[in-house]
């Protein structure tokens, strides 16, 4: 038998280079999830030397500030004007923007339609929980149904607060938009898909062809009130039923 | 014969969320461990068992996880 | 030699802006300024610069801070109504010490369908500063050479001090032709923008965080007194007025826009017929020049305060004397007329000032 003394390792997974660590995140959210497959991809198509993160006004800030990217964080809504605006000044730089489901599709929706309809040349990364994470967890435009929550406390009602919200299929029928597409990392499976489709948005961006959005589902045990594990089950059975994953738009010319 | 793979936690950063007990194929980790801030956090229960694959580093939200792999041995 | 030629006030307000290096400019329609936009979206892109024409207020002055993260100059403009729904981006602006600058060229309030009407209803709004009780400086012309003089000014102590600096010009003055003689002011040195973000590539590996979270780098208090500090060094270096024929005068008028041009004549025809009367006009409405009214209006002991507003300068015009004058404020009820047309005209400031004498 002989003997192992001198062991090589390789490293399969290192930690990322981020710049804050521990992140400020809930344990059990998946944000530090998908900033990770940001922090890959971004790595990957050699982007973090000309990147600009503009961070949401909710719990997405954390991530910004985390980063070691030169970043911005965070007013509540107008993150896709804001990159928009950037984006203008460094039409060669990759400008993103991170956003939560109510910056999305409530507050900030007039920004996020208007930016896509413009087909700005920039990414907006939203962040669906279903709720106002950081708030408490209030009634979001993409809560399910029947979801209780501190606004809707016997459950959301279609006749009071209408149906869910899907960003990315809204606006994909627009001619400005280049990708629209939904990603969850709730298994690794789909993690490794959500990373292909954040790549493909981000490639929209460095070959000029127009606006992307890729929205990731994600875990909030915090509002949820379920165990991080029983999280990924709720985001398996009810959420992807609701908000399907997939790319709703995919082009590769200009319009 | 299988890979062997080592799982390194950095207990600082570990939330105790269970995600990496909960995708480990081969049940190399546990939530057995309380750790400074007195709730469990994860440990290697099992190194034998662990084959590098990656996925409790990769799924971990808290970067909290580093994997590697033993390429083989040398003969002394 | 400079260029003369004849321009409006929101002409020389877009040029005014070209002239300081404002490439990026983003705005939304609405009357009384929407010509700052017109000459702005003919302009800009023969430079290589950029207008966008946003989906509205709040979002055009977040445009705004987003292209003001890179250190160029950018401005909007708006007016009143827009001003109010901007105060969220301009606190942000504030918190997280960005250059910018914006035109007010303010119009009656409060309400809609205003924009066809002069008024001077802004002033509270606008000196007390953003939500969360930090000022920014607001110069106030009364011309349109002091409309195109200002805009640089405002660009210059934005860029100076990493604040909002804001113009505050009116329907009158927006829309009013002048003479204007073109040049670019050279206001002195100013300190480089190694805060700007870039991208890492074009810092040599450094990256920077800014952000709006309040106090979230310093303690609360900290924060506070960090912004304190620069407020007093704005107002020891930036305070600025202008008084005219105010040495032997009984009775100074006080007034700022087009309702100074109106008192200005005010004060020569009462001059004609011997009334010895004189004009303090407060060009940085903040910081108010406090102890140079203060003086001049004790030594005249009578205070007209004309503006075209239910009352607002007034205010500060008490505060400043404490009692040691008489005050008097002269406002929207002087309109000439009651309907959309009405103005503040120099001979009815005159009649106020002879009931005063």
């Amino acid at each position: 038998m002989s003997q192992d003394t001198a062991i090589e390792k390789k490293a399969v997974c290192k930690r990322p280079p981020f710049r804050m660590l521990p992140l400020g995140f809930c344990s059990g959210c998946h944000y530090g999830i998908i900033y990770r497959v940001m922090d890959e991809v971004l790595e990957e198509l050699d982007l973090k030397g000309q990147s600009i993160c503009i961070g949401g006004g909710g719990c997405s800030t954390m991530g910004a500030m985390a980063m070691d990217l030169d970043a911005f964080g965070g007013p509540h809504g107008p993150g896709a004007a804001i990159a928009s605006a950037l984006k203008r000044v460094y039409p060669d730089a990759f400008i993103f923007a991170i956003q939560g489901d109510g910056e999305q599709g409530a507050i900030g929706l007039g920004s996020f339609v208007a930016t896509a309809a413009r087909g700005e040349n920039i990414t907006v990364i939203t962040m669906n929980n279903a709720c106002y994470g950081m708030t408490g967890g209030q009634l979001a435009p993409t809560t399910l149904l029947g979801m209780v929550t501190p606004t809707t406390p016997v459950g959301r009602d279609q006749n009071i607060a209408g149906y869910p919200m899907h960003g990315p299929e809204l606006v994909a029928p627009l001619k400005g938009v280049a990708y629209a597409a939904r990603a969850s990392v709730h298994t690794p499976a789909n993690r490794q898909k959500a990373k292909k489709m954040l790549k493909a948005a981000f490639e929209k961006q460095t070959k000029k062809l127009g606006f992307g959005v890729v929205e990731f589902l994600s875990a909030c045990p915090t509002n949820w009130k379920f165990s991080p594990v029983d999280c990924s089950q709720f985001i398996e059975e009810k959420m992807v039923p609701e908000f399907p994953l997939g790319e709703f738009k995919n082009r590769d010319k200009k319009e | 014969m299988a890979e062997k793979g080592e799982v390194i936690i950095e207990e600082m950063f570990c939330k105790g969320c269970g995600l990496c007990e909960f995708y480990c194929k081969k049940k190399c980790i546990s939530m057995g461990k309380i750790g400074s801030g007195g709730f469990p956090i994860a440990e290697v229960s099992n190194p034998e068992e662990c084959t590098g694959c990656g996925i409790c580093g990769w799924m971990c939200p808290d970067m909290a996880i580093e994997v590697y792999k033993h390429v083989a041995g040398r003969e002394i | 030699m400079t260029e003369r030629i004849l321009s409006t006030g929101n002409d020389a307000v877009a040029r005014a802006a070209i002239a300081a290096g404002c490439r990026y400019y983003f705005a939304y329609p609405i009357t009384p300024q929407s010509e700052i936009a017109h000459f702005m979206s003919r302009e800009l892109p023969k430079l290589g610069g950029c207008f966008l024409q946003s989906e509205g207020e709040y979002a055009a002055a977040y445009m705004v801070l987003g292209a003001a993260l890179s250190g160029e100059r950018v401005m909007t403009s708006t007016s009143s109504p827009g001003i109010a729904l901007m105060q969220e981006p301009l606190s942000m602006i504030m918190t997280a010490e960005i250059p910018a600058v914006i035109v007010d060229t303010q119009r009656l309030g409060p309400g809609t369908g205003t924009g066809g009407q002069q008024g001077q209803t802004d002033y509270s709004f606008v000196t007390r500063g953003v939500y969360g009780g930090v000022n920014y400086p607001v110069l106030a012309p009364y011309s349109v050479s002091e409309s195109y003089e200002f805009v640089q000014l405002a660009f210059h102590i934005a860029d100076k001090y990493r604040t909002l600096a804001m113009v505050l010009t009116d329907f009158v003055l927006g829309r009013m032709t002048e003479y204007l003689d073109l040049k670019t002011f050279d206001f002195g040195p100013l300190p480089e923008k190694d805060w700007a973000l870039k991208g890492k590539d074009n810092k040599g590996g450094r990256t920077d965080f800014l952000f709006t979270v309040t106090g979230m780098m310093l303690d609360i208090p900290g924060f506070f007194t960090q912004q304190q500090a620069k407020a007093n060094k704005i107002i020891e270096s930036e305070t600025r007025y202008d008084t005219y024929k105010t040495e032997d005068a009984d009775l100074i008028i006080v007034a700022y826009g087009y309702a100074a041009r109106a008192s200005k004549r005010a004060v020569n025809l009462a001059r004609e017929k011997g009334m010895k009367v004189g004009l303090f006009r407060p060009i940085t409405l903040w910081p108010f020049p406090k102890e140079a009214l203060r003086q001049e209006a004790l030594k005249a002991g009578k205070v007209l305060v004309v503006e075209d507003s239910p009352g607002g300068l007034v205010d500060d015009v008490e505060l400043t004397v404490q009692g040691g004058a008489k005050v008097r404020f002269l406002g929207i009820q002087a309109r000439h007329t009651a309907s959309a047309e009405g103005l503040i005209f120099p001979e009815r400031i005159l009649q106020e000032v002879r009931e005063m004498l």
